[in-house]
Parts: C-alpha cells; sequence; structure tokens
C-alpha cells in the first residue's frame, strides 16, 4: 500500500457514503417490508409459526442458489450452471446417500463437493483460460444436465427422512424452523467470507479488474474461488431442495435460473459488479416468495402474475438507482441545457455555417500497401472457428449419413431450419455489440406470432397488412425496452426480463390461454413451399444476411453501435447520440424477434404460447460462439452466421441418430466450449 | 415519492383481485403447471365450466394459479393455498415427487389434494390418469401389425425427464424391441408439441428422406408429420401410419377421403384417410377431478387412484361431431368440425360418460352444458 494512502485509512466515511454503499440492500428490505404487511393485511389471521416454517422452506433453495449467483455477479461474472447444478446434486443424493447417519453425513458434503467442482470447471475456462462466463456457464449447464438426465431419467428415488428433517424440519419444535437455521448459516459464511481478503477482492475485482490488478490481486485465483464459493452454494441449494421434496427430479432446477437472477437483482445486487451482497439477495428470494402468497390472495388472474412480477422488478432497481446522478435526471437537465441553448442562441447547430477553428488535415505518408489477410487478420481469428466447426460437423453428417455433402434437400433444410436464428441473430447480436443483453425475446416472438396468426387466420389478405403491423409492434417494443435502458437508466438484463413477463401476460391475455389463429396459405408457401429449386425463406436469408452485412458494416447506424461497445462515455464525447443508438438496437432486436414470430407460426402452420421459449439461449449461443464479446464492441454478423451455420448443422446431426437426449445435450455443450476455445485471446 | 409508486403498484395489483368469498362455500384452489399450451389451456377451461355448471354453481368458490414449469414455485402456491384455509387442492403436478412433502403436509391439515393427468406419489394424495405403459404400448403395438412386423421408423417422444414421457416411450420400446424387423432410425424430443415436432421432425428428414421412413410413432405430432409430407409431394394413400396423438387436427385427417358434411376444412387440416391410430390423455381429467373433489368433500367415498379408460381409435372408428353436446357424444363421435375448432392441435378427446356437465363449449371457451 502506498504511502499517499495511509492518511485515508483512519477515517471513518460519513454515514450518508455508508448508507449510500448499502442503498440496494436497503430498498430490498424495504419492499419486502411493504410486501409483507400487504401479504399480513389480507391473509387472514395472525402470522403463525405454521406460515413462518412454510415461507422459510419455500424461499430456502432460491435463496441459497441465489447466494451463488451473486458471488459470481460481484466479480462481474454471469453463471447460467446454477439450476443444473441444483438438479444434479438432487438426483446424486436420491439414488447414492444410504439411510444410515454417516452416509448422509458424508452425502451432504458431497453436494457440496459437487457444486464446489463444476464451480472449478467453469472458473477454470474463465479465470485460467479467459473465455466468456455465459458461454463457459452455458456450456457447463448443458453438460450437466445430460450428466443429471444420464443418471437418474425420470423423477424418483429416496431422501432419508431424517436428513429431510435435518435440514427441512424443524430445528426447536414450534420455535425455530430448521430453514431459518440454514439460511443463518448462509449468511454467516457469506459474512465471515466477505470480511476476508478474498471477500474484499471480491469487490475489488468486479469494480475494475484493471486496477484490482494493478494493485497485486491475484486476479484469476479470486476468480476461481468466485465460482467455486458459488458452486457450493449450489450444492447447498440442491441438498435443501432434496430434504424438502424428500426425492428427485431431474428437471427440478433448470426452471428456478431466471427466478435467481431476479433474486439478485431485487437484492440490490449490480449486475456487472462491485457493489451488492448476499444479504440482499436472501431478502430478494422471499420477497419473491411473497409475490407468489400476495397474488394467490388477491385471487389475480392467472394471466396478470407474471405481469406483476415484472413490474415489481422494475420498480425495486428503480427505486435503488434513483437519485440527482441517475440517467433520468441527467436526460432532464441536458434537455434543460439544450431548451436554453436553442433559446439564447448558443446551441451549435445554430453555428453550421461558420467555419471551424481547426481543420483536419490528411497526414501525407505515403503507406505501404497491407495485404487483404494482414488486413482482416483480427477480424479472420475469431469468425473462421465457427466455419471451421461448422465444416467438420458438415463432414461428420456425411459420414455417419453418407448422404450430406451432395445433397441438395439437406442444404434447404439446414438453411430453413437456420432461418430463425439467422434473423435473432441480428437483432441479439447488434444488443450485445453494445454491452447489453435482451431477454425478452421469448415472449417477443410469441406475442408478435400469436397476434399476426390470430389477425390472419388463414387469409392471404389479412397477412398483406397483419405482418407489418406485426413487425411494427415488435419494433414498438423493442424501442421501449431501450428507452427503459436510456431514460430510466435501467440494467439491460433487468428491463428485459420484465418486459418478458409483461409480453407473456400479454400474449396470455390477448389470446385466453389458447391462440386459435393459424397462418395464410401464403405465409405456409414461404416456409415450405418451392421457388426456383428451393424453398422460398432460402432466397429470404440470402437477402437478409446480405442486409444484415450492410447494416452493421458499412452504415452510420453500424458505426455507432461499435462506438457504443467500445465505451459509451467516448461514443457520446465523439457526438454518438448514444442514448439514440441504444434504442434503434433494441427496437431491431424487437423487430427481428417479432419476424422470427411470424416466421415461425409460417413455419407450424399456427403459434403457439411458449413458442419462443427454446430460442432465447441458442440467439446468445450463436453470437458468442461467432466471436463476439459478450461485453460488446467485438464481434461480426459473419461469425454470428458462422456460429448459426455450426449449431444448426449439429442439432441436424444429433437428431437424426438414436443417441440418448442426455448424451445429445453432453455433445452440445462440449461443441460450444471447443468453439470458443479456439476463439480464446493467445496473449491477454 | 419512491415509495408513492410503490404503494400505486400494490394499489394496482389490489384492485385486479376480484370477488370476495362467500363463506358457505368450499373454497378449491387449482394449481396449474403451464397455460403455454392448448392441453393445459382446454383442461383449465374444463375445470372452470365445472364449477360453473347449475350443480356446482353455488357449492364451491374456483381460484386458479398458474406456476409455470417450476416445481418449486408449485411448492409455495401449495403451502400459500393450505395457508389460505383451502378445502380441496385440484393439481397438475409438474413433478410426481417433489410435492410429496408439501402434498403430506396438506393432507396432515386436512386438505383434500386432487391430481389429474400426471400423478403424485404421497399415498395421501388423489389421482386421475390414465396408464401411461399402455397409452405407449397399444399404438405401438398398432404400429408394428400395420408394418406387418418390419421397417424403419421415427420415435418422437414428449419431454425427456419425465415420467409420463419415460412410461409411454419406454413401453413403446419394449413392443419395438420385440420385433427385430422394426428398426428405429431416429428419435427426437417434441415437447409434447406440433411445433417442435415440426422442427424435430425437419431435422430427421433432412437426412432420413421421407422414402426412407415406414412408419411413426409420435406423443404429439402425427397432424404435423402428414402436413409435412402433403408438402413433400407424397400422396395421401403414399401417407407413412402415424401412431399419435388425440389433436382434432390428426383425427380430422384419420376421416375418409371425401368424407360427407366437413366445414371449415382448410390446407392439411381435411380428410386424407390418413392410416393412424389416435391415443389421448383426456383434458377432461381435471373437471372429473373437481366433481370427485366435492364430492368427497360432500362425504361420498372416493377412491385415491381413478384410472380413466385410455381414448384409443383407429380409422374406422373415427366418428364426426356436428355439435359438440355432451349427448353428442355420449352417442359416439369423437371429432369435431374444423368450423368449430379452428385450431387443428385442440385436443378432441373431451367425453367422459362421468361428466355429463361439460361439453365441447366447456373445453372451448369454459361454459358448461346446460
Amino acid at each position: 500500500m502506498s504511502a499517499a494512502a495511509l492518511p485515508l485509512a483512519g477515517r471513518r466515511p460519513r454515514r450518508g457514503m455508508r448508507l449510500g454503499r448499502h442503498r440496494g440492500l436497503l430498498v430490498a428490505l424495504v419492499v419486502f417490508a411493504l410486501l409483507f404487511a400487504v401479504a399480513d393485511a389480507i391473509t387472514p389471521g395472525s402470522f403463525s409459526y405454521f406460515e413462518l416454517s412454510f415461507m422459510s422452506s419455500g424461499g430456502a433453495t432460491l435463496a441459497l442458489a441465489g447466494m451463488g449467483q451473486t458471488v459470481v455477479v460481484l466479480t462481474g461474472g454471469f453463471d447460467l450452471s446454477a439450476g443444473a447444478v441444483v438438479s444434479l446434486v438432487n438426483v446424486v443424493l436420491a439414488t447414492w446417500m444410504g439411510p444410515e447417519p454417516p452416509s448422509q453425513i458424508l452425502f451432504g458434503l458431497v453436494a457440496i463437493g459437487i457444486g464446489a467442482t463444476v464451480g472449478a470447471v467453469n472458473g477454470f475456462f474463465v479465470a485460467v483460460v479467459r473465455l466468456q462466463p455465459i458461454v463457459v456457464t452455458l456450456s457447463t449447464m448443458f453438460i450437466v444436465q445430460g450428466i443429471t438426465l444420464l443418471i437418474m431419467d425420470k423423477p424418483g428415488g429416496l431422501i432419508a427422512p431424517e436428513f429431510s428433517a435435518f435440514l427441512a424440519g424443524d430445528a426447536i419444535p414450534d420455535r425455530l424452523p430448521a430453514p431459518v437455521v440454514v439460511i443463518a448459516a448462509a449468511v454467516a459464511f457469506w459474512l465471515l467470507l466477505k470480511n476476508t481478503r478474498f471477500g474484499v477482492a471480491l469487490y475489488a475485482i468486479g469494480s475494475d479488474p484493471e486496477a484490482a490488478r494493478a494493485a497485486g490481486l491475484p486476479t484469476r485465483a479470486i476468480q476461481l474461488g468466485a465460482y467455486v464459493v458459488a458452486g457450493m452454494f449450489y450444492g447447498a441449494a440442491g441438498a435443501f431442495i432434496s430434504a424438502q421434496t424428500g426425492s428427485a427430479d431431474p428437471l427440478i432446477g433448470g426452471p428456478m435460473l431466471l427466478q435467481i437472477f431476479t433474486a439478485v437483482v431485487l437484492g440490490g445486487t449490480l449486475l456487472g459488479g462491485g457493489r451488492g451482497g448476499c444479504l440482499g439477495t436472501v431478502v430478494g428470494a422471499y420477497t419473491l416468495v411473497l409475490v407468489v402468497n400476495i397474488l394467490l390472495v388477491l385471487n389475480v388472474s392467472a394471466y396478470y402474475s407474471s405481469v406483476a412480477e415484472g413490474a415489481i422488478l422494475i420498480m425495486a432497481v428503480l427505486a435503488a438507482s434513483l437519485n440527482r446522478r441517475s440517467a433520468i435526471a441527467d436526460y432532464l437537465r441536458l434537455g434543460w441545457l439544450e431548451l436554453r441553448a436553442r433559446h439564447d442562441g448558443t446551441a451549435p447547430s445554430a453555428h453550421a455555417g461558420e467555419a471551424r477553428p481547426f481543420a483536419l488535415q490528411r497526414p501525407e505518408v505515403a503507406l505501404a500497401p497491407v495485404s487483404w489477410l494482414e488486413r482482416h487478420r483480427e477480424l479472420l481469428r475469431y469468425v473462421l472457428p465457427a466455419y471451421a466447426g461448422f465444416v467438420l460437423v458438415l463432414v461428420a453428417t456425411h459420414l455417419v449419413y453418407g448422404n450430406a455433402l451432395t445433397n441438395p434437400a439437406y442444404f434447404n433444410s439446414l438453411i430453413v431450419l437456420a432461418s430463425f436464428l439467422v434473423v435473432l441473430a441480428l437483432g441479439q447480436g447488434a444488443v450485445i455489440l453494445t454491452g447489453g443483453l435482451d431477454l425478452s425475446l421469448p415472449w417477443m416472438i410469441g406475442l408478435c406470432g400469436i397476434l399476426v396468426a390470430g389477425l390472419v387466420r388463414g387469409s392471404d389478405e389479412a397477412a398483406l397488412w397483419a405482418i407489418p403491423l406485426g413487425l411494427a409492434l415488435g419494433a414498438g417494443l423493442g424501442a421501449l425496452n431501450g428507452a427503459g435502458i436510456v431514460l430510466l437508466g435501467l440494467p439491460p438484463i433487468v428491463m428485459t426480463l420484465a418486459m418478458n413477463g409483461i409480453l407473456q401476460g400479454a400474449a396470455l391475455v390477448y389470446s385466453n390461454g389458447t391462440p386459435d389463429g393459424f397462418a395464410s396459405p401464403g405465409m405456409r408457401w414461404f416456409m415450405t413451399g418451392r421457388l426456383l429449386g428451393v424453398t422460398p425463406v432460402v432466397w429470404f436469408v440470402a437477402a437478409f444476411v446480405g442486409a444484415a452485412l450492410v447494416l452493421l458494416g458499412r452504415t452510420a447506424f453500424g458505426r455507432r453501435v461499435y462506438a457504443v461497445g467500445n465505451g459509451a462515455l467516448v461514443a457520446r464525447l465523439s457526438g454518438v447520440g448514444v442514448g439514440g443508438t441504444l434504442i434503434g438496437v433494441y427496437a431491431l432486436s424487437g423487430l427481428c424477434a417479432a419476424l422470427v414470430g411470424i416466421l415461425l407460426a409460417s413455419f407450424s402452420g399456427q403459434a403457439s404460447l411458449g413458442m419462443g421459449d427454446g430460442y432465447l439461449l441458442p440467439s446468445i449461443a450463436v453470437v458468442v460462439v461467432g466471436g463476439t464479446l459478450i461485453t460488446g464492441g467485438r464481434g461480426h454478423y459473419l461469425g454470428m452466421l458462422g456460429g448459426v451455420l455450426l449449431l444448426t448443422a449439429l442439432a441436424t446431426l444429433l437428431a437424426g441418430t438414436t443417441l440418448p437426449f442426455a448424451v445429445r445435450d453432453i455433445i452440445y455443450g462440449l461443441v460450444v466450449l471447443a468453439a470458443v476455445l479456439a476463439l480464446r485471446e493467445r496473449h491477454a | 415519492m419512491r415509495l408513492g409508486w410503490l404503494a400505486a403498484g400494490v394499489a394496482m395489483v389490489g384492485l385486479m383481485g376480484s370477488d370476495a368469498v362467500a363463506a358457505d362455500k368450499y373454497k378449491i384452489f387449482l394449481s396449474m403447471s403451464y397455460i403455454g399450451n392448448d392441453w393445459q389451456a382446454e383442461a383449465a377451461n374444463m375445470v372452470k365450466a365445472m364449477a360453473d355448471h347449475a350443480s356446482m354453481r353455488d357449492k364451491v368458490d374456483l381460484q386458479i394459479q398458474v406456476a409455470g414449469p417450476n416445481a418449486q414455485r408449485q411448492i409455495q402456491q401449495i403451502n400459500a393455498m393450505v395457508q389460505q384455509g383451502a378445502d380441496a387442492i385440484i393439481v397438475y403436478p409438474i413433478s410426481p415427487t417433489a410435492l410429496n412433502q408439501v402434498v403430506k403436509n396438506a393432507c396432515d391439515k386436512g386438505v383434500l389434494v386432487f391430481a389429474y393427468d400426471s400423478v403424485i406419489t404421497e399415498p395421501c394424495a388423489y389421482n386421475t390418469t390414465i396408464d401411461q405403459d399402455e397409452a405407449g404400448r397399444k399404438p405401438a403395438e398398432w404400429l408394428v401389425d400395420q408394418l406387418g412386423g418390419e421397417g424403419k421408423i421415427v420415435v418422437i417422444t414428449g419431454v425427456p425427464g419425465t415420467s409420463v414421457d419415460t412410461a409411454r416411450t419406454a413401453a413403446a420400446k419394449d413392443v419395438f424391441a420385440k420385433h427385430p424387423g422394426i428398426e428405429i432410425v431416429a428419435e427426437g424430443n417434441g415437447m409434447w408439441s406440433q411445433a417442435v415436432a415440426r422442427t424435430e421432425l425437419s431435422k430427421i428428414v433432412a437426412t432420413h428422406p421421407w422414402s426412407e421412413i415406414d412408419g411413426l410413432w409420435m406423443q404429439a405430432g402425427c397432424f404435423t408429420a402428414a402436413s409435412m409430407q402433403d408438402e413433400a409431394g407424397i400422396a395421401d394413400a403414399d401417407k407413412k401410419p402415424c401412431a399419435g396423438e388425440g389433436s382434432n387436427g390428426h383425427r380430422i385427417q384419420m376421416l375418409p377421403i371425401g368424407t360427407e358434411g366437413i366445414e371449415g376444412a382448410n390446407g392439411t387440416y381435411r380428410p386424407m384417410g390418413y392410416p393412424s391410430i389416435s391415443y389421448a390423455s383426456p383434458p377432461y381429467s381435471g373437471a372429473l377431478a373437481l366433481k370427485n373433489a366435492v364430492a368427497k368433500l360432500e362425504g361420498k367415498e372416493i377412491p385415491q387412484l381413478t384410472s380413466l379408460p385410455l381414448p384409443l381409435y383407429t380409422n374406422d372408428e373415427i366418428k364426426l361431431c356436428t355439435e359438440g353436446t355432451w349427448a353428442e357424444m355420449q352417442a359416439g363421435c369423437n371429432v369435431f368440425q374444423p368450423a368449430l375448432v379452428s385450431n387443428p392441435g385442440w385436443f378432441g378427446s373431451i367425453y367422459s360418460a362421468e361428466t355429463p356437465e361439460i361439453g365441447l363449449q366447456a373445453a372451448l371457451v369454459g361454459q358448461p352444458e346446460n
């Protein structure tokens, strides 16, 4: 530590600052207290031990898993494997844990060990090999899911009743439920950890990795450690859910993933790292439990429950972030300055015709001609691996079936199946290039597809106006995402996650639970008919790829997208309208999702609820496998296209086999991992 | 100001809540899994219609909650329902095992728990379901017969990792294993969705052209398979035999070509003499569970397991309904006019001798019979 820092060491920060640092947690507590008061007021009878015990066990799994996720998020990471690890631990315990106490203790440790092992694998690839956390954990998620299904292909098994009673029963009958003790122990562990050098380093890395490294912190070891600790928490969550349910279900953890993120965000932890903590996450998790109870008591129609959850998420995050320096205040202030400048005639636009005080001059240096290969070396390095993988999969397909490479029908099917991701990759890709993420795709696809099919109802004339309307709706809702991110300063993940819930509600209300629209003959022809020897959509895909390359590579909009992704502040100082660009990017993503909704409805002939669910993770995977940095600024649509081709060809290869589904999951995860391994920065 | 917003939000949520509960009615909750597919929506409509029937209206106060695909949330919901003083809980269990503890808790508090379609293994729960083993085996046996014990087949399963899918698929594979002439050339997971079945089949057909496939065994998706063969230019007479689901579209396709009196057919939603067998997990099971729950509350004896007969129809057993009343279905019809049911993925097996309260309108819009 330098001498200059010493005088500061003894000074206590002002109380305002200390409170400000815990603002996220405080808001989370206020929200929880408010909802608790509401729940208590509308529930008949007073809050009893019975209710305490129900509530504490109901939220414990989520709280434990959320605490793990928080540790990773604090370092600026992201862990998609959380739910999968919970399932894996669940099936392992139900399959192999014996009825004797020693075995139960052993397997309690095994649960945590399994989590730590998966975490170590994640951590190794993230910290040591330096791959992007989202792809690494996506691959491990698939691999762990596959292993889980190999161990147990259907719900079953039995957890010893003593194990259940110890973790999920009563610690002191009628006084203290065991889950409260479990959570308290986990929180105590976290508080101890937080005050070690490791704990402080977690925050340091999340706040500014460069500064942390410069300060001499072993950043790699700490990142690795963060994933291991996170894994231990998931392991504990898996052990708890085993105790709570008394048996195993291989699918139990997967659907928890979105809730885990919601709990983390509700708890006041900043996505991107550096601020927050596990205590807030526990509060966030129990807030979600309360929401379930309140919706039930108020008898809110099931259609609105996802809307209510989305609204609470947005409001809680807003409440934690609004202050004089927040985005909306900035925009109001800037808007006011702009108005005043216009009024006073001091705005730059009023001086358009005047000569500039300085002129740029092209330096007259003769540059040696550089070869094409030299100029595009960087681009090729991150675009080519996906194509290399694609070629490998094609060769494998040919070897397995003997008719792929020479069969035009195979390539036709491949492009038809790839068309959805080709379109989504542009929207999601552009969003990721700006450093954001669009999680609203599933229900953007669903809502727009259902709406268009419902308006078309088999009529080609209706399709002529319904399709543009659906596309406009997608673009408009996407712009709304952008507006929330820019004007309210919401993190993209929060805004789009909440939007996804709201759109789900809208789709359910519009269709009343059973979408009954169907595509017109023209729409069906587009996805399944013939035009000049191939399916019409193949021509469309070719045109779309061309347009996407021009949009991102040759237009001012495209350059602004890259500028924002490389540094929003620098972009703004260079005169890029950052807000406008972001809104445009999210509108583009919405438009692409709407288009996919319409294409899917045309492909199946009808639109169904949930038809977009399977496209969220692949849309992120293809973008990243194509060489795009998840933090933004670097990537090329050609690479994303390669990612689409690789993953679609792989899925086609696996679908034609009779391999068990579990093995297919594992292969899929390994290929994604291998593809990004090839993208690794050699000297970072 | 911030808290003001929150309060406004809470107030808004409050406004959405509806009518107060009358004290003398049975308080019954329905915990559904997912409302994102036709089957679940139909089942929910039929439960609503049952609760709204003249014989039930004054006895039952029904509230519906949805847990999504998340078993954790269903656990929380059932807990909350018990806290709210439920008399009975009707549940579509997301997991047959994960709910055991919470269901046992509910039973201990005197709450009746009735599961429909899928089962809960906790012994105190009442189950209303079909025999999943039979649902996998019978269609497989039919397919083997059709192919004369020899041929290449494609298998499309449901959601891997669920006990329903595992039981059906295992039973079918047992049948196929007994016939060495039957070869499974490809296997896809169709997630019980026509849309997913199409994506999976498209991938499969990319490497195994239709000319190399002799038959299909699908948990859902025969309608889609016929549509895809249509698009590939395969004539109706040459369509591959398909053992599959009870969707209305599939059953219409099973009617002989040129069936009289069809209204509203379009595209591939038309009679094509498609050699098929149609089995179904009937969506009336939730409504029957509700009826049984009320009967039990009124003191009647109800067995722990209500085993529903498996609806299973071959081509010559498919008969068209023109109105879809319960009385008409009782006379033996089992598929509805495309004009009445515009969505071909909609499930046609809605008749039960034990539920005269509900007919086609119940399944479509939640309106009971008179």
